[in-house]
């Protein structure tokens, strides 16, 4: 029995990935990771100079909404709501970054850069691959990128010029939302040898007492425990459709929902929102997790099981209605059909 | 930013996450009342980058008491949704000359609607 997990032609000890953002800034960090098991890091996402102001955060950056304040780290419902943005050095710093943290550990290292012209994005890309990353994430769906860019007329290109350029593998990070199956296939079409599902979704609160809105008066990226339920969807509805593979993101807290990400068709999960508030040693205790898990249902490999549930889904038109009653409307249709044949 | 070692913490240790400049300029802004404390230890483990430590205070009411070690502390916000009794604020609100001169914004064309 091993955790052992083969993703765009890297062995990865566990298909736990430490996702890109504030556990992924820092080269000590990388360490931390691999100590505690983790299967690869996704490096914090660098901006092109163009957007040099995302390399300073406003502080605070987080807010904890929903916070449990009495059971503290146990709980289990919350939304971590962030404005920190892109990496905070500068791109030479960044190559450096990815650089030593190659020297100084063996899991697999991911890039993720962010940029607007296609030409900006090629040659971040071509940086990363000759610092020696072993894989390249495509941060196209940042919940901080400005609005004005979109998939259809920047990403494409983007993707395009990047997978002609780089030999590494290259991921590109989806947003959640209806487009979601649309993208995926493009992103397979344009050459991309992964896609991650999905990225922090943009959100905003605002304070009754004050009446204005938290934080710096914008919208942030929103993520939590909650965020797995349309990140399932999403990756179900992917993973039917697409032949590259599929890194699951969003919510992930436990074995248990690395697990259900893994029987819906993905072949790695990232995490980061229980690194943040339950410390590193969350790695371990998911890692764990899924250990147990195997062993109880005596899996050999987690191959076994990709995407098992899959084959249970069930398309609305099959699903079996109550018809305990007459027939009265178009809800009993499919029934009624029956009958009449 | 270039170098890979830096401060010993345990959590996050290494380079600071901010560019030094800005750090330097604008010190991390978290503070523990020491007051308000009533020595939970439900901060500490929130707190990502180990700025956060409870110490032995023979003189508070509970014999212990939480403090910022302001190396570390980034000034993310994490913190202040973890006490239950408020005890953590936010220098700035209550020290008008803490606050720190907003960076230049970026340019127009950027900030989408």
């Amino acid at each position: 029995m091993s955790l052992t997990t083969s993703f765009v032609g890297l062995t990865l000890q566990s298909p736990v990935i430490v996702a890109s953002g504030p556990a992924s800034h820092d080269v000590n960090q990388i360490h931390l990771a691999e100590e505690h098991g983790a299967g690869a890091v996704v490096l914090k996402t660098a901006c092109s100079d163009k957007y040099e102001h995302m390399r300073y955060w406003p502080r605070p950056r987080y807010k904890l909404l929903d916070w449990d304040k009495q059971i503290g780290g146990r709980s289990k419902t919350f939304s971590l709501y962030s404005y920190e943005q892109g990496y905070s050095g500068t791109l030479e710093d960044y190559w450096n970054f990815i650089r030593v943290c190659k020297e100084h550990s063996s899991i697999p290292i991911i890039g993720s850069i962010f940029a607007d012209i296609a030409e900006d994005w090629r040659a971040m890309a071509l940086k990363v691959e000759e610092s020696g990353a072993d894989a390249l994430e495509l941060d196209i769906s940042s919940p901080h990128r400005p609005g004005s860019l979109d998939f259809e007329h920047t990403f494409v290109a983007a993707i395009k010029a990047v997978v002609k350029a780089v030999h590494i593998p290259v991921l590109v990070k989806l947003a959640a939302g209806p487009d979601v199956v649309h993208q995926s296939l493009a992103a397979q079409e344009c050459g991309a040898d992964a896609v991650t599902l999905c990225n922090r979704i943009r959100g905003f609160d605002v304070d009754i007492e004050s009446q204005q809105p938290i934080l710096h008066g914008y919208f942030a990226g929103i993520g939590g425990p909650w965020a797995k339920y349309y990140t399932f969807r999403h990756v179900t509805e992917a993973a039917q459709v697409i032949k590259i593979p599929i890194s699951g993101t969003g919510g992930a807290m436990t074995g248990e929902d690395v697990i259900k990400y893994i029987l819906l068709g993905a072949s790695t999960v990232q995490i980061l929102s229980v690194i943040m508030v339950n410390g590193w040693e969350s790695i371990r205790r998911i890692n764990k997790e899924i250990e147990e898990y195997m062993q109880r249902k005596g899996i050999s490999s987690l191959e076994g099981i990709r995407g098992k549930a899959l084959q249970k889904l069930t398309h609305p038109d099959q699903i079996i209605r109550w018809s305990g009653e007459p027939k009265t409307g178009a809800r009993n249709v499919w029934k009624f059909t029956e009958h009449e044949e | 930013m270039k170098s890979s070692s830096g401060s010993a913490g345990t959590k996050y240790p290494g380079l600071h996450p901010l560019p030094p400049p800005f750090v330097k300029e604008f010190p991390p802004l978290a503070k523990v009342v020491e007051e308000k404390c009533i020595a939970c230890d439900r901060c500490p483990p929130v707190c990502f980058f180990d700025a956060l430590l409870m110490y032995d205070e023979p003189s508070h009411k509970y014999r212990r008491v939480a403090r910022v070690v302001p190396e570390y502390c980034t000034g993310c916000g994490l913190c202040f949704e973890a006490c239950p009794v408020d005890a953590i604020i936010w220098v700035p609100d209550v020290d008008e000359t803490a606050r720190a001169a907003p960076l230049k914004p970026p340019p127009l064309e950027d900030q989408d609607i």
